[in-house]
């Protein structure tokens, strides 16, 4: 009870001193005065450490299981494991805002010890401060944590077992340090707007702050898909559902960002494309928060109905567009330089590359957005699923793999037409021939589509490699030959993995054994095991097939709080392939059980691949970090 | 172009956004289980909240005139913030409203009640929220107007001044 309190007396206090931090700056700006960095980092200090003062006041709600507090007790349970508990503070829609919230606040914090110039850090932190003051607000208003029930509950009514797993713990954090993040950007890009020094300096500053959440959100789509793969039991890792669309959005976004900063910081040009894709960027970010929390998709029954909510959420993210795009149309950094232009040129294959990525992009908007204002103007709903993503993409995607194998090859500042085509040279026989020998050993049908994905994927493959090998400066390029890499061998393996994944769906009895194409499945036995907050039943499973025997225990757990069945799958991974089983309950055979296998090819390196990328932002964004600047 | 027309373009395209999306956000999802409205109410069976060895099903409803559905729990913050209108709704206007008592703790419920007052003239429990699925419920609150076992209105989330008076008005 007291600690509630106090938790929402730091929300309080924090908001005051935003708002205070507004007003003096805005006197500052007003007044043409001295700039008093003293104050605003005093005053920026203690709006993050009030907000991280409630964030542990929160969590130490839900492990003390503190009923009294609403959130904790709609997705708390005494009888929950520990890290559960803790998880469970972000696990919810106030907790995850306050989370929001306290990154937002959390990169103001980091960026003021940055060395940006004193007139930029102190703009970027007063839009920073009205960012966080609008989620504040929005916070206090809908969707107060502290909120208190009276009388007290005895007991709360559990996290739903779905999001009882330890990925899905660490999960949203990653997440949100990676679309949260990239509202500094966005208020380092207004503020370099707002001062007129869009330049290369700031590019150079502008490169740490947009590759580190980048690459904190591949690895936060990565957990997000890794968790689907595993825990829904469906057998495949992205549905094109509009909340995974929600986190790739801006992850493309930034994607196109990354590639024209680097332009900007070279040839001093595309400063407004640049400023332009980092605001968008992070309204991107917001229309993601706008999707999965204002209720406008959802299917869950497990909430309390606020209407409110969606449409405050909603106003906010215009405002926040509607200002930031007014503020780029008046303070438009119109700086391109007249320059000698050569088409087989780095930039322009850069800007080549931003186009295929907005194309992109703009199909996972419409796909993700359309059902839903379609169904709102005319009722009538659509549902857009995956064949439409991958026929409108598949196609673009091969020509685009074809630019990224030959874009970072080009120099940057001459024609470079004869070093291209003897790349061609080397690359297109190799692919050619390592793209044939696979498609005639592996697959009986020979699909074009197979076929494109198959051969420029190992295009750029080798490219990579090739430049690898040939690379005279592998300290700058490498962080940037990882991310393709690992870009290369995801195309990769989706392909092949789609191709050639199988699928068996059967009911059986224990002592069954049955034969499907080429695999063997035989149903042992089964045993039982009772734990703290569930009891599960095991099936044992063998399943072989001409090179592998590999056995395999999935599981049905009954959780006792709330009342929920679950199918636990079990995976057996390779670096070639994923065995992968899940059973469900059969409704109308009695004593048989129903049970899906997959055969998922090439999973390990799919993962792998993000995990490449990811790695290869990371070591970027350090090397950024600690680059002399101009 | 000038830069005052991109600025007054921009802001339509704002506001255009913003009245699509409000719209989307008060439709009713493509999701939804049901939509229930001129409907007859389907067949429901609830655990009695003062009896658990008593049924409650769909006929009470229908055997009645005029009643009101109204989903709650004893956790869910705005039902707190409907509940004086669902009491004046009963000593004042004699409304006869049934409750559903939604994922909830007997205890906590019960405990709710006496605090705050009791406007149900019977109470069916949803333990699990399957019943309130069926009735094509997204979640509590939520609240039901029959007429002879028809649904002629629905309303989601917390019941205001002006849904009181439509419901009089219904009631006409």
């Amino acid at each position: 009870m007291l600690f509630g309190y106090i938790g929402n007396l730091a929300l309080f206090l924090s908001l005051i001193f935003n708002v205070f931090l507004i007003f003096s700056s805005i006197k500052t700006i007003k007044n043409n005065n001295h700039i008093n960095l003293k104050k605003i980092n005093f005053l920026n200090n203690s709006v993050f450490y009030l907000l991280l003062i409630s964030f542990l006041i929160l969590i130490y709600c839900f492990t003390t299981s503190d009923f009294s507090n609403v959130a904790v007790y709609k997705n708390s349970h005494t009888e929950k494991p520990l890290i559960y508990k803790i998880s469970g503070a972000w696990g919810n829609h106030e907790g995850s805002m306050v989370l929001f919230i306290l990154i937002l606040s959390f990169f103001s914090f980091i960026f003021f010890r940055s060395k940006v110039s004193e007139q930029l850090r102190f703009y970027t932190i007063f839009f920073q401060a009205i960012l966080i003051s609008i989620f504040l607000i929005f916070l206090i208003l809908t969707s107060n944590p502290f909120d208190q029930i009276d009388p007290k509950p005895l007991q709360g009514l559990g996290l739903n077992p779905i999001l009882q797993d330890p990925l899905l713990a660490i999960h949203p954090p990653f997440l949100y340090f990676g679309y949260v993040g990239f509202s500094l950007v966005f208020s380092f890009t207004l503020a370099g707007l707002v001062t007129n020094s869009f330049d290369k300096s700031w590019s150079q500053y502008a490169n740490f702050w947009i590759i580190l959440p980048w690459s904190l959100l591949t690895i936060g789509i990565g957990l997000g898909s890794f968790w689907a793969y595993y825990e829904l039991g469906w057998g495949g890792y992205w549905f094109w559902d509009p909340v995974e669309n929600a986190s790739l959005m801006p992850w493309l976004s930034a994607t196109a960002l990354i590639h024209s900063n680097i332009v900007t910081l070279k040839k001093d040009k595309l400063h407004s494309w640049t400023a332009l894709l980092a605001i968008f960027t992070f309204i991107m970010s917001l229309l993601g928060t706008f999707l999965v929390r204002s209720g406008i998709l959802n299917s869950v029954h497990a909430f309390a109905n606020d209407p409110y909510r969606g449409v405050y959420i909603l106003s906010m993210i215009l405002l926040i567009t509607f200002f930031s795009l007014a503020i780029f149309i008046i303070k438009n950094p119109k700086k391109t330089l007249n320059q000698e232009h050569f088409f087989l040129q780095k930039d322009n294959f850069i800007l080549l590359n931003n186009y295929f990525l907005i194309f992109f992009l703009s199909v996972v908007l419409v796909g993700t957005v359309y059902p839903i204002i379609l169904d709102a103007v005319s009722g009538r709903s659509i549902s857009v699923g995956p064949v439409y993503y991958h026929t409108i993409l598949a196609p673009f995607l091969f020509i685009f793999l074809f630019f990224m194998s030959h874009g970072p090859l080009l120099s940057w500042n001459k024609q470079d037409k004869f070093l291209q085509l003897k790349n061609i040279k080397i690359f297109l026989p190799i692919s050619v021939v390592t793209s044939l020998i696979i498609i005639f050993w592996f697959f009986d049908q020979k699909d074009i589509t197979l076929i494109l994905g198959l051969l420029l994927s190992i295009y750029l493959i080798i490219s990579v490699i090739f430049d690898l090998i040939s690379q005279k400066a592998l300290k700058l390029n490498f962080g940037r030959l990882t991310s393709h890499l690992g870009f290369g061998i995801l195309i990769f393996s989706i392909f092949i993995n789609a191709y050639l994944s199988k699928e068996i769906n059967t009911s059986m009895k224990v002592g069954d054994e049955i034969k499907i194409e080429e695999f063997t499945i035989k149903f042992s036995s089964i045993n039982k095991n009772k734990k703290d907050n569930y009891e599960e039943v095991f099936g044992n499973f063998l399943v072989s097939n001409k090179d592998e025997k590999v056995e395999l225990s999935p599981s049905i757990r009954k959780y006792n709080q709330p009342a929920q069945i679950t199918s636990e799958v079990s995976i057996k991974s390779n670096f070639i392939a994923d065995y992968y089983f899940a059973i469900n309950l059969s409704e109308f055979e009695k004593d048989k059980i129903m049970v899906r296998f997959y055969f998922k090819p090439l999973m390990f390196w799919i993962w792998f691949s993000i995990l490449l990328i990811a790695l290869g932002g990371f070591y970027q964004s350090l090397r950024f970090k600690n680059e002399p600047k101009i | 172009m000038n830069q005052k027309y991109k600025i007054v373009i921009l802001g339509a395209t704002t506001v255009i956004i913003f009245i699509l999306f409000l719209k989307a956000i008060n439709t009713d999802k493509v999701y939804q289980p049901n939509q229930m409205v001129n409907k007859k109410i389907p067949e429901i069976i609830l655990e009695d909240f003062n009896n658990k060895n008593s049924k409650i099903d769909q006929n009470i409803f229908s055997q009645k005139d005029f009643v009101l559905i109204n989903i709650w729990a004893s956790w869910c913050v705005p039902c707190l913030i409907e509940h004086p209108f669902l009491m004046s709704l009963k000593n004042k206007n004699k409304i006869d409203i049934i409750g559903i008592n939604y994922k909830d703790e007997n205890t906590n419920a019960q405990n709710f009640l006496k605090k705050y007052g009791n406007p149900y003239s019977r109470i069916g429990v949803d333990k699990k929220g399957e019943v309130t699925i069926q009735l094509g419920a997204y979640g509590v609150p939520e609240t039901y107007v029959l007429k002879k076992g028809l649904i002629i209105f629905k309303h989601i989330g917390p019941i205001n001044e002006d849904i009181v008076n439509k419901i009089l008005e219904l009631k006409k």
